[in-house]
């Protein structure tokens, strides 16, 4: 690794480390405002002064608020998210389970919709008449029509009519991966067909923009063919806008994830998060945003990193 | 004139204006975005009087009666008409996209504005936290605000103009950036134009523009957001009716009345599309350059 | 005298924009003779470089070409997409006026003139990194080793401009076309940039078809000078012969209008009027709104006449004795061609 990039990544890093803090804080923060002593909602009926108090020191909830929050930071650093408040179970191994069927989710959609999206956007893009009308209403179709509507939609088809795939249900890719794929399909396209027309109009708005540069006519004039031009110069070029699009979209498609766990009923960690809010379970609130909200920051770490691969001219010096 | 060639020197002059205004939208399918969109704001508006029915009145005899004359989009559970129930919960989606919106402008451009203009550290305060606001993806931090003030539609509202301020004041402070370092601006500086005046007279219209591109494109992906929260019951709470809720109610009746649930998706799409095709006119009028997300 | 290697018959080039038609070019009739510098000078808009990428087939769908580009024998008009890349980069070539857009910026200089060597040739990378780098050291290049795999930005002005000479001349093309390729440049770098252009010309046996605004460039570096004004050629000489004795009004306007370094005083000489709208040109010679000597024949579009040792122009005040009589029959103002190389 040459020293400006080093110097890249490092400077990279360093500047996540304040976002990840200042995230922190807001969560905590953020939660703590919920009205309603979440001790009484805990215990319901059988709250009375006594036992909200002995449950309130018991949790730490007597504490001043700096004191919980170093002891809950100081936790999230041993790795130690506390517990749940209704089961007791501890937080870390609830995200243990969690946290990779939400990944799994949002990672097999965002890979099926660049397969789809890219590929048809440059198409799109170079071959203006014939792909163009027929990709254009499928990219505007896809944004338009509501995600989970169309898992609903799906769902009447192949659940319901056709009877080839399961509506809902989960089994860990790593006990049965077949089984897990079979129940995966339906989310995983529900997803998908939304990302890839976002990434299909970017890529195509890119590459057209791309196209018209003044290299693209001197590669022409060297005699360079079309295709090598369109695959090995543009899109290069015109990479960075759509994978910038790819890096926000991550962060869409985590909350879309959300939805989309509860429609198919999916044990992830957007599912935990709805519920434990209804519930008012804070320590799984606040780690569950937080865990996301790390996610997406790393997310956006890692592309920052493969622009700079992308485009010399990134590396040198920051903005 | 003749009668004949007077009637084909207005068809001339209304296609010649027809022409003009397409170009003006930014082509076809804009125009067509916009049509739609001014139905759509007219049902909303009209709504008590284009609904066939009462959408609360229940009739025990239709119950999950598919589509007819009486009852265009079918009927649901309870024997309500559903065309009249779309339309009254469209209103109050559009309501909450458009005002959501609304709000987010009305913080998003002042702040915008000055920390453009000002740059510095006015600069840094004013973005940082709201950048904040952008580490988080924009579902999951309104279901955070909702649960902590509860449910509801004008929360969602809420929630959601708060979502869009960080992206709204971007959009406005890069145009800031950009317009202010055009010559013009200069030009006007030594002219002895004061910073207010150059900030209101030259920089805010020429900013404006992928500012409005943006809000098209958020109001889109706002009644997306609304529905989801909704269909989460989050959103808009009974007896207020809502896309969204109409949405998760229909999964109950799926494969009995499958009307019931693909009528309001298909309320959502349309007006998604309105507002997108409208965004994408505008941009190429615009923002071709794409300062806009 | 050898055959041209480029001959444009007729050639004329419309743009299809929504509602209207631009046309750009008009019968433009030139040839250039084999290791020849010919300039082609006209102010902005005034087509030269839409002549050039016609010639080089790089114009969008929305042009269309008509009339004949005939290089090396054959007609480029008329050959497939396929046959004329086959062309460019090999036989012929041309560099534009920016170099740091026409390179690909996230791409080494050096594999971007390998690239040009292994578009048309059959050779291992190594080859055409051997080659790449003779090449830059040819185009004077110090050390090329070390710059060859440098991003774009990270090269000045002037060395730029050498790798994209570099790379057009990869294949040794007998035909260069540079479009304005000193106008993005310092002065001084600029007179090395045409030392280059010349010594190209030696070394690899290289005509040029130069494009410019600047007759400076022109005196510098051209043996034959063709001027054009709004999509029309309106004289063609050698350089010498056309400072020393221009005939058309509008070369010498043009040239009686540069500014002189002389120490008289005096008001700057300009050309009254202004350029057409060239999506609705007027009838015939397209400088006549603006020439003094314009008279009833300029309606009809002037033909490329001898008027000296090689020295062509189209202007009916001009040339003796040949303007049509019959100004206001109609007829057709595309006169048909009555000379074109020698």
């Amino acid at each position: 690794m040459s020293s400006a990039r080093l110097r890249f990544v490092l400077r990279r890093t360093a500047v996540m480390i304040p976002v990840i803090v200042a995230m922190s804080i807001f969560v905590f923060l953020v939660i703590r405002l919920v009205p309603g002593d979440p001790v009484r909602t805990m215990l319901g009926f059988r709250a009375n002064d006594e036992n909200v108090a002995t449950i309130r020191a018991q949790l730490g909830l007597d504490q001043p608020l700096l004191d919980q929050y170093l002891a809950w930071a100081g936790g999230l650093l041993r790795l130690d998210l506390g517990r749940d408040f209704i089961s007791n179970v501890p937080i870390s191994q609830l995200l243990g389970e969690r946290l990779p069927v939400t990944l799994e989710l949002t990672f097999l959609a965002m890979g099926l919709a660049v397969i789809v999206g890219i590929p048809l956007g440059v198409l799109a893009a170079t071959r203006r008449k014939s792909m163009g009308r027929a990709t254009t209403a499928y990219a505007v179709a896809g944004i338009s029509i509501p995600d989970f509507w169309l898992g609903i939609m799906l769902v009447l088809l192949m659940a319901g009519t056709f009877r080839l795939l399961p509506p809902s249900g989960y089994v860990p890719f790593l006990e049965d991966p077949v089984a897990n794929l079979r129940y995966m399909i339906l989310p995983v396209l529900t997803l998908a067909v939304a990302e890839s027309a976002y990434i299909l109009r970017t890529t195509r708005a890119s590459m057209e923009e791309t196209m018209g540069s003044p290299f693209i006519s001197f590669l022409r004039a060297k005699g360079v063919s079309e295709r090598r031009i369109t695959y090995h110069h543009a899109l290069r070029n015109a990479a960075i806008p759509i994978i910038t699009v790819i890096g926000i979209q991550v962060g869409v498609l985590l909350g879309g994830a959300i939805v989309i766990e509860v429609l198919f009923a999916l044990p992830g960690v957007g599912r935990m998060l709805v519920t434990a809010i209804s519930q008012r379970n804070y320590p799984v609130v606040q780690a569950g945003i937080l865990t996301v909200a790390i996610i997406f920051i790393l997310v956006n770490f890692v592309t920052d990193l493969i622009y700079g691969m992308l485009d010399p001219r990134l590396e040198e010096g920051d903005e | 004139m003749s009668s004949a060639a007077a009637s084909l020197q207005a068809r001339r002059t209304f296609g010649g204006a027809l022409r003009g205004l397409t170009r003006r939208v930014g082509g076809r399918e804009a125009l067509f975005g916009i049509v739609i969109m001014l139905v759509l704001i007219a049902v909303a508006v009209f709504a008590p009087w284009i609904a066939p029915h009462d959408p609360e009145a229940i009739d025990a005899a239709q119950v999950l009666a598919p589509p007819s004359l009486e009852h265009p989009f079918g009927s649901d559970t309870l024997g309500r008409d559903v065309l009249s129930r779309v339309i009254y919960a469209f209103r109050v989606s559009l309501a909450v996209a458009m005002g959501s919106v609304a709000l987010a402008f009305l913080i998003a451009v002042p702040l915008g504005l000055i920390s453009g203009f000002s740059g510095g550290w006015v600069d840094t305060i004013i973005m940082r936290p709201l950048d904040l606001l952008l580490a988080l993806p924009a579902l999951l931090l309104a279901i955070t605000l909702i649960a902590i003030v509860g449910p509801g539609a004008s929360v969602a509202l809420i929630a959601i103009g708060i979502i869009y301020l960080p992206i709204i004041a971007r959009v406005v402070r890069s145009s800031v950036l950009i317009t202010k370092g055009l010559p013009y601006v200069d030009g006007a500086r030594s002219r002895g134009v004061s910073e207010t005046a150059v900030l209101r007279r030259h920089i805010l219209p020429n900013s404006m523009g992928p500012a409005l591109i943006q809000g098209t494109v958020l109001i889109a992906f706002a009644i997306q957001i609304e529905a989801a929260l909704s269909f989460l019951g989050l959103g808009a709470q009974p007896p207020t009716p809502s896309l969204g809720v109409m949405l998760n109610d229909g999964r109950d009746v799926l494969t009995l009345a499958p009307w019931v649930e693909i009528f309001p998706g298909v309320a959502i799409a349309i007006t998604v599309l309105a507002f997108t095709l409208i965004g994408d006119g505008l941009r190429r009028r615009l923002d071709p350059r794409g300062v806009t997300r | 005298m050898s055959d041209p290697i480029l001959t444009l018959e007729h050639v004329s080039v419309d743009f299809q924009m929504q509602d209207h038609v631009v046309s750009a070019v008009s019968d433009v009739s030139l040839a250039v003779r084999p290791r020849e510098i010919v300039g082609i000078v006209g102010e902005s808009g005034c087509g030269k470089s839409t002549l050039a990428m016609a010639t080089m087939g790089l114009l969008g769908s929305q042009a269309r070409v008509r009339g004949h580009v005939v290089f090396e024998g054959r007609d480029l008009v008329a050959l497939s997409e396929e046959e004329r890349r086959a062309l460019r980069g090999d036989r012929m070539a041309m560099v534009f006026q920016d170099a740091l857009t026409s390179l690909d910026p996230t791409y080494a200089v050096g594999e971007q003139v390998a690239e040009a060597i292994r578009a048309h040739r059959d050779v291992t990378k190594a080859q055409a990194k051997d080659a790449a780098l003779k090449l830059l050291r040819d185009v004077g290049i110090p050390a090329p080793e070390h710059r060859y795999d440098e991003p774009p930005h990270r090269l000045s002005g002037g060395m730029r401009q050498r790798v994209v000479v570099a790379a057009a001349l990869a294949n040794d093309p007998p035909l260069l076309i540079a479009d304005e390729p000193t106008t993005a440049l310092d002065v001084t770098i600029q007179a090395q940039i045409l030392e280059l252009l010349l010594a190209m010309r030696e070394r690899h046996d290289t005509a040029i078809l130069l494009i410019t605004h600047d007759l400076g460039v022109v005196a510098q570096v051209c043996d034959r000078v063709a001027v054009m004004y709004a999509g029309q050629l309106v004289e063609t000489a050698p350089k010498t012969e056309l400072f020393r004795a221009p005939r058309h009004p509008y070369t010498q306007a043009l040239l009686a209008a540069q500014p002189t370094s002389g120490l008289e005083r005096g008001r700057l000489r300009v050309i009254g009027g202004e350029v057409p709208d060239l999506s609705a040109p007027p009838p015939g010679c397209r400088f006549a709104p603006r020439c003094a000597l314009a008279f009833d024949a300029c309606g009809m579009t002037p033909v490329l006449e001898v008027v000296g040792p090689d020295h062509r122009a189209a202007c009916w005040a001009v040339t003796p004795g040949s303007a049509p009589t019959s100004a206001g029959q109609g007829s057709d103002p595309i006169m048909s061609s009555a000379g074109v190389g020698s």
